[in-house]
């Protein structure tokens, strides 16, 4: 019994080790995206997909959030669908008319 | 008593609200630092939508390239990773009952983390001292360097607190009043910190 605990933790530490290998990886991408000269929309999407990917993995591992019942797993998402509604609502504000309100000193 | 009400009663009473129950499967405490992760997490939200808001409405927007040093800034990324994976391995140690592993993996993630305030600071004054304030800066709209304080300054006072806490849990691990629950706790504050630096990094030095 106690070999078999020692061994369930040696993995979690391997694992850790491999998540740590991957966020490297992501962070990676990302930092190669911010270099290219891609068109902005197309650029913030990329970079939204990677950093999504990097939470999901830190939330889902790190955070242990994998081994949580389905209603606390839902209840983090909360913070992104509010973020969603507020920014579907100021960011087309900044489309048509009103553009360059703030001025260089 | 009024039966209806007795019946309601018992039903609440009967349901997994009704106490005794514990409806999100963890303990008071972990459940309350989710609460806490969520809602703090909804004022970064705040943050970065007003920080993209006002690049938005800006005639132009520095070249971050030409402002920050991306080397720095790469580092601090690397360090709080690190400092991630190793809290992740501290927890892990102290759900096997191994408290010196857990200790020795807690100073590791001090350690990144004074590292990267240490980082944060040197950045913070090399812009001070080429004039960024609050209200204006030398490279273009003063929200550039506003929205950058603001931002920046709130995660790094974070990443401070974070660091407090982990210190108490060290020092609780070390003298043995040491519990599995609270290294987790303050393991999920420290993966917190570091998701929100995720978002920062991408959204504010790499867009």
């Amino acid at each position: 019994m106690a070999d078999h605990e020692h061994e369930q933790h040696s993995i979690s530490y391997g694992l850790y080790f491999k998540t740590w290998v991957w966020l490297l990886v992501l962070t990676a991408t990302a930092l190669g995206l911010g270099y290219t000269h891609l068109p902005e929309g197309l650029k913030a999407f990329l970079l939204i997909c990677t950093t999504l990917a990097k939470i999901l993995v830190i939330a889902a591992i790190f955070m242990h959030l994998r081994y949580e019942r389905v209603n606390l797993i839902l209840l983090t998402f909360v913070p992104l669908v509010l973020a969603i509604i507020m920014f579907s609502f100021t960011f087309p504000e900044t489309l048509g008319t009103v553009t360059h309100l703030i001025q260089v000193r | 008593m009024d039966s209806s009400l007795a019946v309601e009663q018992q039903r609440i009473l009967a349901s997994n609200w009704g106490g005794g129950k514990s409806p999100f499967g963890t303990s008071w405490s972990k459940f309350m630092m989710w609460i806490f992760i969520i809602s703090d997490a909804l004022t970064f939200a705040a943050f970065l939508i007003a920080y993209g808001f006002m690049r938005r409405i800006s005639p132009a927007w520095p070249r971050q390239t030409e402002v920050f040093n991306m080397t720095l800034i790469t580092l601090m990324t690397f360090i709080l990773i690190s400092s991630s994976a190793v809290m992740a391995m501290a927890v892990a140690a102290a759900r096997a009952a191994n408290p010196k592993l857990a200790f020795k993996f807690l100073c590791l993630t001090i350690l990144g983390g004074l590292m990267f305030l240490g980082c944060q600071a040197f950045e913070w004054s090399h812009l001070i001292e080429e004039g960024a304030r609050l209200t204006h800066n030398p490279w273009g709209v003063p929200q550039f360097a506003a929205t950058f304080f603001v931002i920046t300054g709130f995660h790094g006072f974070h990443v401070f607190s974070g660091v407090t806490i982990l210190a108490i849990v060290a020092l609780r691990a070390a003298m043995g009043k040491y519990s599995a629950d609270q290294v987790e706790n303050a393991g999920l504050y420290w993966h917190f910190v570091d998701v929100v630096w995720v978002f920062v990094f991408a959204f504010y030095y790499l867009l």
